[in-house]
């Protein structure tokens, strides 16, 4: 295949733009990663005025809760189903003014709350490398059409590890810089204080120039950063001599996949040849344990307020009722799967005046704890590694791990970790068991995406897997 | 029985800002339906809320006036509830941390001054304006999002008459700092008063009932009144208040029912998360607090050390807008108990003459000072006075018009004295008159120097020259 | 959390949301539930006094406020294009009884 700057010396704009989309039409009844085709012929036009970016011309897909002016924006839920958005998210306009195009709307859980991407109003997103197996979610369609080949680039959003664990199942490269650093104006939230953008690529580089065009300032999200943004694919570095990297030990003891087990091992083998000094470190076992807890309840009662303007009235789909109260209950009823419903009555539960001291509140409290406990173990190291899952993409109706077994808790949960501290993580490829590709979960100190790259950019030496793309069958 | 009347009052201004609390769309009262609205107001999924800076310094500067602590770190916090009128099913408020805290205000009450103390001042946004029809409910989301302050004060209240004064002293005080148009009739001031009675000497609070829609301030007093008495009757028959939400009915000046309140709803509130808190830098706070405009009680203060009567004063101060053209005139002339009335009483039955509004006012301050001295000096008389007020009131200068017209008055005594003498020389039997005690023989020699002056003799000089001239010819 | 809620407690805290649940959803959350307590459980364990919660992933305060100036205004027609009920360039919905 090739990555964002060998596709652009390959072939026109217009023809790599037709090829792509042809290929996700082709690939469409195969993975079902696309919920909306975008026509790019205005874009195309518009694309001499572009200055010559390293998306100058590029096809992309933009993950379906990012708000598109003029195309139909769902983000997977039938409430959402008819919505077309008259504003453009602050990406949307960053990476137009890059030249991309934008080629399709990916399919993702419904309103980003899940991990599966079986939850998509259109149905369960397949995986590229073994269509019987999930693609991941929230991100999974982004995932599966990069992995795929389809585009070299495309747009995720990350609350728990919505980038990162669809791009371990899908074999990508899935970015989550820092809290921040992208505007989330326009992105249809889950949890605002947890919710980033992210991206996935299938090469560092890819990974590091993407992240120039995306970062920076929008006045219109408070809680973007104005910190300058550096010029990371120029500094992109992959010598490790020198680096410090942890090796957070209670994930490791909580998989139980040998395989996994062993190709992270070997992993840390290669970084540590490349000059990396490694150390296995332990967080308190306690705290691992409660960040799925924690993260449930923080993130679900933001959404329940987050989605409360999805009534029917102003914009979405509307169920016809006798009163303005019918009407609401209807078409949120309607417009909501009973996981979200449920979701909601959670969160909702947790906000109670009774409950909230005990439940939001003390999940607001353990995150401190949590993100202390990484800071003070995190002083005297550049980059904290661990699998990005404990094993391989799972069967789509794989439903029969136990919900507290360390495996889950820790294993499967310890990526959240990036959205309680904001710090950027980053999953990489590291390795394939059985055909099936497994990731290594990297995070930094908050704003040194650089280490991200340059560590992505070692991994890429060291497996091969740069630019790797599935064969789908 | 002898009731405890505890009374305490949640106020709602409108900010006057160019812009929503939260977005950047305009703040346009009486604009078209829906097109003062954004993503932002309209509660559009992905979008997010950004602080108004003019919004902050408004209740910066209201929590100033109010005599309130101010919190430097800015914090909102989502209100939840679902209704077609709240675009987001969430209000974006301070309910943890309001901006000011801890204030207070004073009252003129029958037993003299009143402290009222205000718990807390809180930025908040607006919900949208509904039109209920037939059809239907109709939506227009321009008023979604602007800015709000709601005040909050201790239940300090004791009466109606104490209610509507603190209401009316708020609506002063913000008018005065400009920082709201405060019309209670179009709602850009909103008023609701929790009212409870209890015996006299009891320290436990009954049952409250809260009053809303009091869209006059007159209204305030009239609808605490009646809930005061309604709830008089209720417990003097031994029944209880029941808890609830009444509206004031104008037509039959009465307050009725409108909703039971079953148990607190919980809005399950919690820190917004898409504002990071706001650290406000104290110079800029303390610039805020500089550049207030004089408040009420510092006007009134102003002009009782001006001598001005204290009807002038109450008047004056509760209009700010005319205040503020006195103020203009006064800077020109130092009459200014005389300018006073002019501007109270003269000033304003023109503008009404002319349908014109305060703010449309023709005269120029400076035309209105000099006629002011004018008068003061004797220069004209009173009759030439109204006459060269209206040629004020077009924009004319009325020294200038008053010469041109030959509209002097004749105050100088020696000349004067010239023609009483011609008068009486000429007029012995009105002298006879006179010295026989037939006091309207003054008026009648009045009368003929006016027609030798052809009227410009000061009248009020010339009747008292006459008189003296008199007394000496009678010896 | 305690195991005390039933079907009907949870319809109703449903309805406060503006939906409606079926027997089964309601079912199903009664048995999430009883996962729910005990990974709540995990939570409550952690001894947490005198530890503030933690809203914002970074704490140092923000000084940015935005300029009074009119910046985002939406066309109207489409501001009520999204809308499933206009009327008289209002949006519509049945009669709120206030």
């Amino acid at each position: 295949m090739a990555t964002m700057n060998e596709l652009r010396a390959s072939m026109p704009a217009r023809q790599r733009v037709e090829e792509a989309l042809n290929k996700a039409k082709a690939l469409q009844p195969l993975l079902n990663a696309v919920v909306t085709f975008v026509d790019p012929q205005s874009q195309l036009d518009q694309l001499a005025d572009k200055p010559e970016t390293s998306m100058h011309g590029v096809p992309v897909v933009l993950k379906d809760n990012v708000c598109t002016r003029g195309i139909r924006t769902t983000a997977s839920s039938k409430i959402l189903d008819n919505y077309v958005p008259f504003y453009n998210a602050h990406i949307v306009d960053k990476l137009q003014q890059a030249g991309a195009i934008v080629i399709a709307k990916a399919s993702m859980d419904e309103l980003a709350m899940g991990g599966t991407n079986l939850t998509a109003a259109s149905g369960p997103v397949y995986n590229p490398y073994d269509r019987s197996r999930m693609a991941g979610g929230s991100s999974g369609g982004s995932a599966a059409l990069v992995a795929a080949g389809v585009v070299p680039f495309a747009i995720g959003s990350d609350t728990g590890d919505s980038v990162r664990k669809p791009a371990s199942f899908c074999g990508v490269l899935g970015m989550k810089p820092t809290y921040g650093r992208i505007s989330r104006y326009g992105i249809i939230p889950y949890s605002s204080s947890l919710d980033h953008v992210g991206y996935f690529t299938r090469s560092a580089l890819d990974a590091a120039q993407a992240l120039k065009i995306l970062a920076g300032r929008d006045d219109r999200d408070m809680t973007s950063s104005d910190r300058e943004v550096p010029d990371y694919a120029a500094a992109l570095n992959s010598d490790l001599r020198g680096r410090r990297v942890a090796v957070l030990g209670n994930v490791m003891e909580a998989i139980d996949n040998p395989q996994v087990k062993a190709l992270f091992e070997q992993s840390v083998e290669a970084l540590k040849q490349r000059g990396a000094e490694v150390r296995v470190i332990y967080l308190n076992e306690d705290l691992m344990k409660a960040i799925l807890p924690a993260y449930y309840l923080i993130a679900n009662c933001e959404a329940t307020a987050n989605h409360s303007n999805l009534d029917g009235i102003r914009f979405g789909v509307q169920q016809p009722g006798d009163s303005m109260e019918e009407v609401m209950i209807r078409s949120r009823t309607e417009g909501f799967g009973s996981l979200i419903r449920k979701r909601f009555v959670i969160g909702s539960y947790g906000l109670f005046v009774e409950n909230q001291e005990k439940l939001f509140r003390q999940a607001q409290r353990v995150r401190r704890l949590i993100v202390e406990d990484v800071t003070r173990a995190m002083q005297d190291f550049d980059i904290l590694i661990a699998p990005a899952s404990g094993d391989v993409a799972p069967k789509l109706d794989d439903d029969s791990r136990d919900q507290l077994s360390d495996g889950v808790l820790i294993a499967e949960n310890h990526m959240i970790i990036g959205n309680f501290t904001g710090w950027p993580s980053c999953t990489v490829p590291m390795g394939m068991i059985d055909g099936l590709p497994v990731g290594l979960n990297m995070t930094s100190h908050a704003w040194d995406e650089q280490s991200l790259f340059d560590f992505a950019a070692a991994m890429e030496e060291i497996t091969g897997l740069r630019d790797a793309v599935a064969e789908v069958k | 029985m002898n009731y405890e009347v505890i009374i305490g009052i949640e106020i709602h201004c409108e900010l006057k800002t160019k812009t929503k609390m939260f977005s950047g769309a305009p703040v346009l009262f009486g604009a078209p339906a829906n097109t003062c609205v954004n993503e932002i107001d309209l509660g559009h999924p992905g979008a997010m809320p950004c602080v108004n800076r003019q919004a902050v310094a408004m209740a910066v500067q209201a929590c100033t006036a109010l005599n309130m602590e101010i919190d430097p770190l800015v914090r909102f916090d989502r209100k939840n509830y679902y209704y077609s009128d709240l675009p987001k099913g969430f209000q974006i408020t301070q309910q943890f941390h309001p901006i000011g805290r801890n204030g207070h205000i004073e009252i003129e009450t029958e037993e003299g001054t009143k402290t009222i103390r205000i718990e807390r001042l809180h930025m908040e946004e607006d919900t949208a304006k509904q039109f209920h029809y037939d059809v239907g409910t109709l939506i227009d989301f321009n008023r979604a999002g602007t800015p709000l302050v709601e005040i909050v004060s201790c239940p300090d209240i004791r009466s109606g008459k104490e209610a509507m004064a603190y209401v009316e002293k708020l609506r002063t005080t913000l008018y005065y700092l400009g920082v709201s148009d405060v019309k209670m009739e179009e709602g850009s001031m909103r008023c609701d008063v929790n009212i409870s009675l209890r015996p006299q000497g009891s320290s436990e609070f009954g049952v409250k009932t809260e009053i809303k829609n009091l869209n006059s301030i007159s209204n305030v007093q009239k609808a605490v009144e009646y809930e005061i008495e309604r709830q008089s009757q209720i417990l003097d028959q031994g029944d209880q208040v029941i808890q609830e939400t009444r509206r004031f009915d104008e037509a039959t000046r009465t307050t009725v029912s409108m909703r039971k309140k079953e148990g607190a709803v919980d809005y399950k509130y919690f820190p917004e998360p898409n504002i990071f808190p706001i650290r406000l830098d104290e110079a800029w706070i303390r610039s805020l607090q500089q550049a207030m405009p004089e408040m009420p009680e510092v006007r009134q203060k102003r002009y009782q050390t001006l001598g001005l009567p204290d009807s002038d004063v109450r008047l004056l101060v509760a209009n700010k807008d005319l205040a503020d053209i006195y103020d203009q005139v006064i800077q020109h002339t130092d009459n200014a108990r005389i300018a006073a009335n002019w501007v109270i009483v003269e000033l304003t039955a023109a503008l009404t003459k002319r349908n014109l509004k305060l703010s449309e006012n023709p005269a120029r301050p400076q035309d209105v000072a000099s006629l002011v001295d004018m008068i003061v000096a004797g220069d004209i008389s009173g009759k030439q006075a109204k006459v060269l007020f209206e040629e004020v009131m077009e924009g004319h200068d009325p020294k200038q018009v008053a010469e041109q017209k030959g509209m002097k008055q004749l105050s100088d005594s020696s000349a004067l004295l010239e023609l009483i003498n011609q008068v009486l020389d000429e007029q012995p039997q009105s002298i006879t008159d006179y010295k026989n005690g037939k006091d309207r023989a003054v008026g009648f020699l009045v009368g003929q120097v006016m027609k030798k002056s052809r009227g410009q003799a000061n009248p009020a000089m010339t009747n008292q020259l006459i008189v003296q001239e008199l007394k000496k010819r009678i010896g | 959390m305690e195991e005390i809620k039933e079907r009907a407690y949870f319809r109703k805290l449903a309805r406060q949301l503006m939906f409606d649940l079926s027997d089964q959803e309601a079912d199903d959350i009664i048995q999430e539930f009883s996962t729910l307590t005990r990974q709540l459980q995990l939570l409550e364990k952690i001894d947490t006094t005198g530890v503030e919660p933690m809203v914002y992933p970074f704490e140092e305060p923000t000084r940015f406020l935005r300029e009074d100036e009119v910046t985002q205004v939406a066309d109207r027609e489409e501001a009520l294009g999204c809308a499933p009920k206009v009327r008289e360039c209002h949006i519509l919905v049945p009669k709120v009884v206030k």
